[in-house]
């Protein structure tokens, strides 16, 4: 070429500031073409296979019915690896159509342009996941009387799933390939099957950090007796929030991705993240177990430990029985469980004026979360003498393999075991003849007795895992001599005895 | 200068697609001709401040492309259509060109109207609600020419842009181009040598990474007269001067 003379044109072109209005436009573009809504189908039908078919046959109370849905992470399980692996193909549009030097050569930085991408897919990503949820509690909350929901929970799903965007597409703009999205997505499935297995396996350290990690941390009575406490979940959110900046500042951390300051501010961002996620883990560590939940000592707010007031709902049989108004449709069961035992030891001394519901509370006092944690059981205290049930820390019916006899037998079971033996374990032979024979009068067999007993936490000597349970034979004798006497003989006994026999005084032998 | 190019070289590797090239440009229409391997798409590139250069200077726009506040300023006043362009399929044509409008960070008031221009500019008024997948090559690169244009440039670089336009688009385009050489440095790399006779003032010849003509397209034809092979008078004096610069 040659020199021309012509000078170079010195028009001050305007130079405008980043303008909001371009950035919400190109956000706009980019909602309207993400690939995303192509899956929200596919996602939305294993949402209702997978969670909402089968937490609307559990028990009408947000906390079972929430349980695996969040509890478990199963939520998070439907998005995971559809989120990531549209991501990822977002992530790897530039590279893979070829697009690189057309939007290098702009004025936007690179990880301008990708930071709107981004933004658009786990817009696309949250909102769905939002609106989903949001359709399912509607659709489950139908038939829940009473009760708060664990926001603090749905918000943790919520970061999970942008943070499974953000590692997605992050992974598909680092390695612009059409095999990227595939591998990022079973890449998702890999990483939540092994956050599930250890969320099973795990009591707590680390591993609470885990959004599929429920051992003792999600249920008993929360938001009915007392507040969903939000120090785990925001320990998650923090950890998922982290992990979604850290891996979106990454991107902006190459020397393609625009200027220095740009850079800088994708180090902070990057960094941030880091610790953020660091932080969330090492707060998970110092996890303890209260009465309401995993407390956190630095995120813990004491205001969250007020119980929550309510008028309880009662019916009488025999005695009143009262519980929360959640578990207002397990009245009928409550008072069908109470009446016969309660109409047995009428007029007794110490026998109750009352049966009232008390809250199902976590195995507070431990290091780290209980696995299955079943300590809690109907006691009979209290002058005038009230039964108190901690119902909800027994499987209700329509929970996973329970059913309506078994739960009325397990309540009289335990109500029967409250007025004997007033300890949480297997009674003396005598304690255990008696509580057979009032169970016999209250509507359980003898012979069936054994089975029912085998789901309370007190099981029968010589009952275990591939045991049946069985009564020895002096005490499923003495069993049958106080049922086979006539009620007014047996009470006039019970009436007379009663206090021995609750203080282990009574031997087999003494009994009539 | 628009563009100043001093002792300019690129290698890949062992391989070195641009060997100190020196020139310098105003405004006006310049065509950049040469084989396959020449090193026009990589001068182009470099130009374009994708790629930087390995040795050399370079200065666009009277400004450093190797400074990032004066690399954006370029960019700015920047049109670009590389070789091979990419889409995104889904995108309208309308979408597209406001795509890159934006990330030209153009003013917002001027966009919907910058963008409706260079649409009508390329010829696809008709078609700007037509997603990118519908479209054919010749549409397509089109598409491309629009986006380049939609910030009304100081600097234009196009590479291989009339590959695909059938003949009556490409006289259309060809008049868009000298109508941009009135008031901006448009560089065209191109295998047809007609488009450099019809709308090139100046004309650049490589090979081999290095410039072995430049001239006007007479001159060049001037070059051909009873020696280079070819069909027309262009494209003799462009067979003329590679056969000398090889020999």
């Amino acid at each position: 070429m040659t020199v021309t003379t012509a000078p170079v044109r010195s028009t001050a072109r305007q130079t405008p500031q980043v303008a909001p209005r371009n950035l919400a436009r190109l956000l706009w573009l980019e909602l309207r073409h993400n690939a995303m809504p192509l899956v929200l189908p596919l996602i939305a039908a294993l949402y209702w296979v997978d969670c909402y078919r089968i937490a609307a046959t559990l028990p009408p109370l947000w906390e079972t019915r929430l349980f695996y849905i969040l509890g478990q992470g199963h939520a998070l399980l439907d998005f995971a690896p559809f989120v990531a692996g549209v991501a990822a193909w977002m992530g790897s549009r530039d590279g893979r159509r070829g697009m690189g030097d057309l939007v290098t050569a702009t004025v936007r930085p690179r990880w301008e342009a990708q930071l709107a991408t981004w933004a658009a897919t786990v817009v696309w990503a949250v909102g769905a996941y939002l609106v989903f949820m949001a359709v399912m509690l509607y659709l489950l909350g139908r038939v829940v009387a009473w009760g708060g929901l664990p926001w603090w929970s749905i918000a943790v799903d919520g970061a999970g799933v942008a943070a499974f965007a953000s590692v997605g597409f992050a992974a598909g703009a680092r390695f612009p390939s059409r095999f990227t999205a595939p591998v990022t997505a079973f890449g998702a499935v890999v990483a939540m099957g092994m956050s599930s297995q250890t969320g099973f396996a795990a009591n707590g350290g680390w591993a609470l950090i885990l959004p599929t990690m429920s051992n003792g941390n999600f249920g008993q009575d929360a938001g009915i007796f007392y507040q969903w406490l939000p120090d785990l979940p925001i320990a998650r959110v923090i950890f998922f929030t982290g992990i979604a900046a850290a891996a979106v500042g990454l991107l902006g951390l190459s020397p393609a991705a625009g200027g220095p300051r740009l850079r800088r501010s994708a180090a902070v961002i990057t960094a941030t993240g880091s610790a953020a996620t660091v932080t969330a883990i090492v707060l998970a560590v110092t996890a303890h177990v209260g009465p309401y939940g995993t407390v956190i000592p630095a995120l813990h707010d004491a205001a969250n430990d007020k119980p929550i007031s309510y008028t309880p709902v009662c019916r009488t049989a025999a005695i009143p029985v009262c519980v929360q108004p959640a578990y207002r449709p397990y009245l009928g069961d409550l008072t069908a469980a109470v009446g016969p035992v309660a109409s047995e030891v009428a007029g007794l001394p110490g026998a109750p004026v009352r049966a009232t519901q008390i809250a199902a509370q976590f195995a507070a006092g431990q290091q780290h979360p209980v696995q299955g944690w079943t300590g809690q059981i109907v006691t009979l205290g209290g002058s005038p003498p009230v039964l108190s049930m901690p119902t909800g820390a027994i499987a209700l019916p329509g929970s996973f393999g329970s059913y309506n006899a078994g739960f009325i037998d397990q309540i009289k079971v335990e109500v029967v075991h409250a007025l004997v033996t007033p300890r949480s374990a297997f009674g003396n032979p005598a304690q255990v003849a008696v509580e057979a024979a009032l169970l016999q009068h209250a509507g359980i067999p003898l012979a069936a007795q054994p089975n029912a007993l085998g789901n309370s936490p007190w099981p029968l000597p010589g009952g275990g895992p591939h045991t049946p349970a069985h009564y020895p034979p002096p005490v499923a004798a003495a069993a049958q001599r106080l049922a086979a006497l006539p009620p007014g003989a047996r009470h006039a006994w019970l009436a007379t005895h009663l206090g021995a026999l609750r203080a282990g005084q009574i031997s087999l032998g003494q009994l009539p | 200068m628009n563009v100043e190019l001093t002792e300019l070289t690129r290698k890949f590797g062992r391989t070195q697609a641009v060997a100190g090239v020196t020139l310098q440009a105003g405004p006006g229409v310049f065509g950049l001709l040469g084989p396959n391997g020449a090193g026009k798409t990589s001068l182009l590139r470099m130009m374009a401040t994708v790629l930087p250069p390995t040795s050399g200077t370079l200065r666009l726009l009277g400004r450093d492309p190797g400074g990032y506040v004066p690399r954006r300023e370029i960019r700015r006043r920047l049109g670009y259509l590389p070789q091979n362009l990419g889409y995104y399929p889904g995108f309208t044509v309308t979408d597209f060109v406001e795509y890159f409008a934006l990330l030209k960070d153009m003013p917002p008031m001027q966009v919907p109207r910058a963008v409706a221009a260079a649409i009508e500019q390329v010829g696809l008024g008709d078609r700007a609600r037509a997603k990118l997948r519908t479209l054919s090559g010749g549409m397509l690169r089109r598409v491309g020419i629009a986006q380049a244009i939609v910030n009304e440039p100081e600097l234009l670089l196009l590479d291989e842009p009339t590959a695909g336009l059938d003949p009556e688009q490409r006289v259309v385009f060809r008049a868009l181009l000298r109508e941009f050489g009135q008031r901006a440095t448009v560089i065209v790399s191109t295998h047809l040598v007609e488009d450099v006779g019809a709308a090139c003032s100046e004309v650049t010849l490589m090979d081999a990474g290095r410039i072995v003509f430049h001239g006007t397209p007479d001159e060049l034809i001037a070059r051909g007269v009873g020696h280079g092979v070819g069909d027309a008078p262009l494209e003799r004096g462009y067979s003329a001067v590679l056969a000398a610069a090889r020999s």
